[in-house]
């Protein structure tokens, strides 16, 4: 019998091909591509100029607030930092654009600010600036959180050494962080880049125009604005192949996270009284609130919104979202625990590896591109609101597995490596195994692969975009909808309710995977 | 110092150390004479590793006197006392060759003279690693690794070595054969040093002193002989496994 994982990667193949073959039947071929032209041309080298600017700035903020953090470990708001970095991280896209607006719009806080001090009106949020903020606002806390935490892992033992061989600044950041960066920072890039290249929320809000657009968009405009299908399948068969190509480099960078250096008091480090660098990291960890709190703390101003919310159109929506996340989130879970789930005996590398990768290829997968191959293959069968009920909470899902996968597998494989040869040899097979070695080690990290694949789905603004309206509406679709109509109380008041819900969920999921915070 | 390893008067004076932590407090008294091999034995969690920390300014007494011959070490940061140390694990940075990682010892830099490219090659060739310089610590084992580090420790030329159980993840042969090396290079420089172990009979032929360390205190002190031997202290006997009969 075919292993549940095999089985599984198999689907997700067959899926992809589907997809693909929807495309393929969709339009014209070659002929759509060669008509696109220059029009393309540009999207893609807008795209890519944008995904670039957005990850170096996020790189060079988020690596000078890790190592600013990992540094000044007494600072008096570490901690606060950190969690508004995780807030960050898990706040819904549009919740983003609903704080760089409230923040850098005109009529934001910024725009008070400098109109208070004769400075005239700010220019207009919309375009290239824009969606820089907010994208630096959502990765610049994630790589900051994922080096800090890479930087904590390493032994303290290094540190004793390095203050007992009289290390300089210049040497500790030389010998014991600048390779802990060089290791991290290519896979990191290459996500940030992929994360912004596709990105749509953001690129539709604050693009300010076609000029801005990413593949992504301009995929939604022709199916949902323009109805052309064999444009949006051209546009997504290339936005297929670069994305691939991306995911294979971010295979090649991505390693599992080096065993944990534990059983030791924190070291003090060499480097900490360097007075140069003192001033470096208070100037990061200052750059980094004055940028990171503002956009996140302006949701605050929709709690007196709040009771405004007690409507039949915002209960049905709160409603949806939680039945779309949560069937998201069971079906991220699923897929990750059979990927994960050990095979009998001894394991060839080459197949995990394959997992890995099947789980990290939906890292990959453009949502827009995916769906609308599936689209094409189904709309003869459905109604489209039923057809997003079915495709909305599969492509959360998918989109949600590679974190599912990353929370789930390491424990799942730990566990197989310790116990798995016990097991084997007192014929422990099945449920009995899955309740005595498996299910105590799994159910934290199953609930909070859940939790977080609930908190992604909820607050997404993706794919709902194309099939949202009429009878299908979620929390962040409504706040889409607020937003464009100026209706900014209601809109800070159902920002503040998204953030509530996936802030809880994604507390949920750290509390459940057993990390802490570096 | 005695270039013979002969064991001199006290010259490491460790005077009522006193560190406090939630749970655990520790109150250390020892004399160590220059030129001696202490064995820093006793079971886990006892305090053995929290001592040598101490010793190394990694640990912030809150009372007592650390002193080696006079000069007060407690205000020393740990780079400036005169001492080199040698962990279990984690000793080498991998991404520096077997050179680099000696290198560090003489300047952390890596700007090395002439000169001190040779000491640190002397220092490898003098631990039986001859033009291992170049490799990395990935392609070296276990033994090949603690060597590097001990090289380093050496080229750093301080009088006093601290090693917190550093041959515990090698073979017993391995482990008999490191100890050994340590203590020929000791006695060839005139090093004191301190060493907690785990299995202190591999080491019984080369120690002068054994430490007995147990709740936060140096409970024992003396030869192997008179603590281990027949008619020693019972708590280390028992500890060691030879039971209470003499």
């Amino acid at each position: 019998m075919l292993h549940p994982g095999v089985l599984t990667a198999f689907a997700l193949l067959a899926l992809t091909v589907a997809s693909l073959a929807g495309l393929a039947t969709a339009g014209g071929g070659l002929a759509d591509l060669a008509g696109l032209g220059p029009y393309l041309m540009q999207t893609v080298h807008g795209a890519s100029l944008q995904a670039a600017l957005s990850t170096i700035l996020s790189l060079a903020l988020g690596s000078a607030l890790a190592l600013a953090l990992n540094r000044r470990r007494d600072f008096a708001g570490r901690k606060l930092l950190i969690t508004l970095m995780s807030a960050a991280t898990v706040a819904p896209v549009i919740v983003i654009v609903f704080g760089v607006v409230a923040v850098y719009g005109r009529s934001g806080l910024a725009g008070d600010a400098a109109r208070l001090l004769g400075l005239g009106a700010p220019p207009a949020i919309f375009g290239l600036h824009g969606i820089l903020i907010a994208h630096v606002l959502m990765n610049a806390p994630f790589v900051a959180r994922a080096l800090l935490q890479a930087l904590g892992r390493q032994p303290g033992t290094r540190l004793m050494l390095g203050a007992a061989l009289g290390f300089t600044a210049t040497d500790t950041f030389r010998h014991i962080d600048w390779p802990v960066l060089r290791r991290e920072l290519p896979g990191l890039a290459t996500l940030v880049f992929l994360l912004c290249f596709t990105s749509f929320a953001v690129v539709l809000t604050l693009g300010g125009g076609p000029k801005n657009a990413t593949l992504e968009v301009a995929i939604y405009e022709a199916l949902r604005i323009e109805a052309e299908f064999g444009r949006a399948a051209a546009l997504a068969a290339i936005q297929f192949a670069i994305c691939i190509g991306l995911t294979g480099l971010l295979a090649v960078f991505n390693r599992r996270p080096a065993e944990a250096a534990g059983g030791e008091r924190a070291a003090p480090r060499p480097d900490s009284t360097a007075p140069g660098l003192k001033a470096f990291d208070g100037a990061a960890i200052l750059l980094g609130t004055a940028l990171i709190a503002p956009p996140l703390l302006a949701v605050l101003a929709g709690t007196a919104s709040l009771p405004r919310l007690a409507t039949r159109e915002v209960l049905g929506a709160a409603l949806t979202s939680a039945c779309l996340a949560l069937a998201a989130g069971l079906i991220a879970v699923t897929l990750a625990l059979a990927l994960a789930s050990p095979a009998p005996g001894r394991v060839h590398p080459w197949r995990s590896r394959a997992m890995d990768l099947a789980a990290l290829a939906m890292l990959g997968l453009p949502p827009f591109a995916f769906v609308t191959g599936l689209y094409v293959l189904l709309r003869g069968s459905g109604h489209p609101a039923t057809l997003g009920l079915l495709l909305v909470p599969l492509v959360n899902g998918l989109m949600a597995l590679p974190f599912a996968y990353r929370l789930i597998g390491p424990p799942l494989a730990l566990n197989a490596e310790r116990h798995g040869r016990l097991a084997d040899a007192l014929g422990l097979t099945g449920l009995a195994r899955l309740r005595l070695v498996d299910w105590p080690v799994l159910r934290a990290p199953m609930l909070a692969a859940l939790a977080m694949a609930m908190a992604l789905s909820l607050g997404d603004f993706g794919v709902i975009a194309l099939f949202g309206g009429g009878d299908l509406v979620t929390l962040p679709y409504l706040l889409a909808d607020r937003l464009g109509s100026y209706r900014s109380d209601e809109a800070a008041a159902l920002a503040l309710l998204l953030v509530l819900t996936a802030g809880l969920l994604a507390y949920a999921a750290d509390r459940g995977s057993g990390r802490q915070h570096a | 110092m005695p270039p013979t390893g002969e064991v001199a008067a006290s010259m490491l004076e460790i005077r009522d150390l006193a560190l406090d932590y939630p749970g655990f407090a520790a109150r250390y008294t020892l004399p160590v004479p220059e030129g001696a091999l202490v064995a820093v034995i006793g079971p886990s969690g006892g305090g053995k590793t929290t001592l040598l920390h101490a010793i190394a300014g990694f640990e912030r007494p809150s009372g007592g006197t650390l002193t080696w011959d006079g000069l007060d070490l407690l205000p020393l940061k740990p780079a400036s006392r005169p001492l080199s140390i040698l962990f279990q694990d984690h000793n080498l940075f991998p991404h520096l060759s077997a050179f680099d990682n000696v290198a560090l010892g003489v300047r952390p830099g890596l700007k090395l003279s002439g000169a001190e490219r040779d000491a640190v090659d002397a220092a490898l060739a003098d631990v039986g690693l001859g033009g291992f310089g170049p490799r990395l610590p990935g392609q070296m084992s276990g033994g090949q690794r603690q060597r590097v580090a001990l090289a380093r420790a050496m080229v750093q030329d301080k009088p006093l070595m601290l090693l917190d159980e550093p041959f515990g993840a090698l073979d017993p042969g391995l482990r008999r054969e490191m100890i050994v090396l340590v203590d020929d290079l000791r006695k060839a420089r005139g090093l004191t040093v301190l060493m907690t172990i785990h299995t202190p009979e591999e080491a019984a032929g080369c120690v002068d002193l054994v430490a007995f360390v147990t709740d936060g205190k140096v409970a024992a002190l003396g030869s192997w002989q008179a603590l281990a031997g027949p008619g020693g202290d019972m708590r280390v006997r028992r500890f060691l496994g030879f039971g209470t009969a003499s």
